[in-house]
């Protein structure tokens, strides 16, 4: 077991600051922090089980038809997620709408099917997806931390018993820097985060 | 020839096998998913109900906003009525029941079901939403864009005209389906 597999997608390879794959979910469903930890849950379950099928039909799917092989593979994990998500899990459903059936189409998953799980063993691929995923979740989650917070002064969870889901911050709940709720505030957002970690990367370099 | 043969026989079988389990995933969560449509659609039609007595929905085809109408009764006087109604919003179709009294006054409007942007569109959940709409209807036109509310209402749909366009223009059409009727079924 190759445990480099999993923790180079949580930094040294993170696909949204740093390959840079599955941007406009983020930017789209980064509003609140609980659509961030629904849509990082979906990514989880379709990457790992696509990372795994792929790789274990690696040497059964032609070249020549790799790609809509992978396609229906991924659309079918993806539809499933959603029936799921719609049967069981209803608020998170309804909260990343129109995102979670993008999610076939989202770089990170046919990124990975391409590049990693058709030419690396099952066990390495379900590695990879699993680093990955938790890259994207972290990346994903904190992008809607700074938006949640700045744009509408709440932290929104999920409601567990006498806890509604919703932690007020003081000040920003009256005073939100609306634009952070925003399409331009995501962009703006996801342009100085990257600036920030390229900077801490060259500093580090030297 | 032969190669192509081959290639489709692959693919026909991942298909095959794909289709199996969205079939056994659809019949597990089908029976789900209905009963929490139900369970929402009358959960909606109570919270516009405004406690008078509803009569048998009929459905509605002569307006393409109007998908139908329940009769509000007051003591078997006739006191509104609730519509289904539909509008496009920016992620697709949007559906919604509201309650009018006889004039045509919207009285109550809740959201069942849309495919509106989260932190955009999504707005029109939010508690406290569509006050804007209701009182509007008979004496008061129903806003149908931002120029008609007033400035905090404005703010509160900035980001999602387009959702909130296609909810007043639902709600407009509701009223004039219910001036039509005159009161009458």
């Amino acid at each position: 077991m190759n445990i480099k597999e999993l923790t180079k997608g949580i930094f040294k390879e993170n696909p949204v600051f740093i390959i840079m794959l599955g941007l406009c979910p983020v930017l789209g469903v980064s509003t609140q922090v609980s659509n961030a930890i629904g849509m990082s849950a979906g990514v989880l379950f379709v990457l790992l089980f696509s990372n795994i099928i792929i790789s274990a039909l690696r040497n059964f799917i032609p070249d020549s038809i790799h790609i809509p092989a992978y396609i229906v593979i991924i659309a079918s994990l993806v539809t499933i997620t959603e029936l799921m998500m719609h049967a069981f899990a209803p608020a998170v459903y309804a909260a990343l709408g129109v995102y979670l059936p993008l999610i076939v189409v989202n770089c990170i998953i046919l990124g990975r099917a391409e590049a990693f799980a058709s030419n690396n063993t099952v066990l390495d691929s379900a590695l990879d997806a699993i680093g990955m995923a938790i890259g994207f979740a972290l990346s994903l989650t904190l992008i809607a931390l700074i938006r949640e917070v700045l744009g509408a002064g709440t932290i929104t969870l999920f409601p567990v018993g006498s806890f509604s889901g919703v932690i007020e911050v003081p000040w920003l709940v009256d005073n939100p820097f609306k634009v952070m709720a925003l399409a331009p505030g995501a962009l703006l957002l996801m342009g100085f985060l990257k600036a920030f970690l390229d900077w801490k990367a060259m500093r580090k370099a030297g | 020839m032969k190669k192509n043969l081959k290639y489709s026989l692959i693919l026909l079988s991942i298909c095959a096998i794909s289709t199996a389990l969205l079939a056994l995933t659809n019949a597990i969560t089908a029976p789900v998913i209905e009963r929490q449509g139900q369970a929402s659609r009358l959960a909606g039609l109570e919270a516009v109900s405004m406690g008078y007595e509803a009569g048998a929905q009929k459905v509605v085809t002569d307006d393409p906003a109007v998908t139908f109408m329940i009769e509000l009764k007051d003591d078997r006087r006739t006191a509104g009525y609730i519509l289904g109604l539909k509008g496009a919003g920016y992620g697709g179709e949007m559906t919604l029941v509201a309650s009018y009294n006889t004039a045509g006054e919207i009285l109550r409007v809740q959201l069942l079901s849309h495919n509106e942007t989260p932190g955009l569109g999504k707005k029109a959940e939010n508690e406290g939403y569509m006050d804007k709409f209701e009182g509007t209807g008979a004496a008061q036109a129903v806003p149908t864009n931002k120029s008609m509310l007033n400035s905090e209402d404005a703010a509160a749909v900035s980001g999602s005209t387009v959702t909130f366009v296609a909810i007043g223009k639902a709600l407009e059409a509701g009223s004039r389906y219910v001036i039509r009727l005159g009161g009458k079924r």
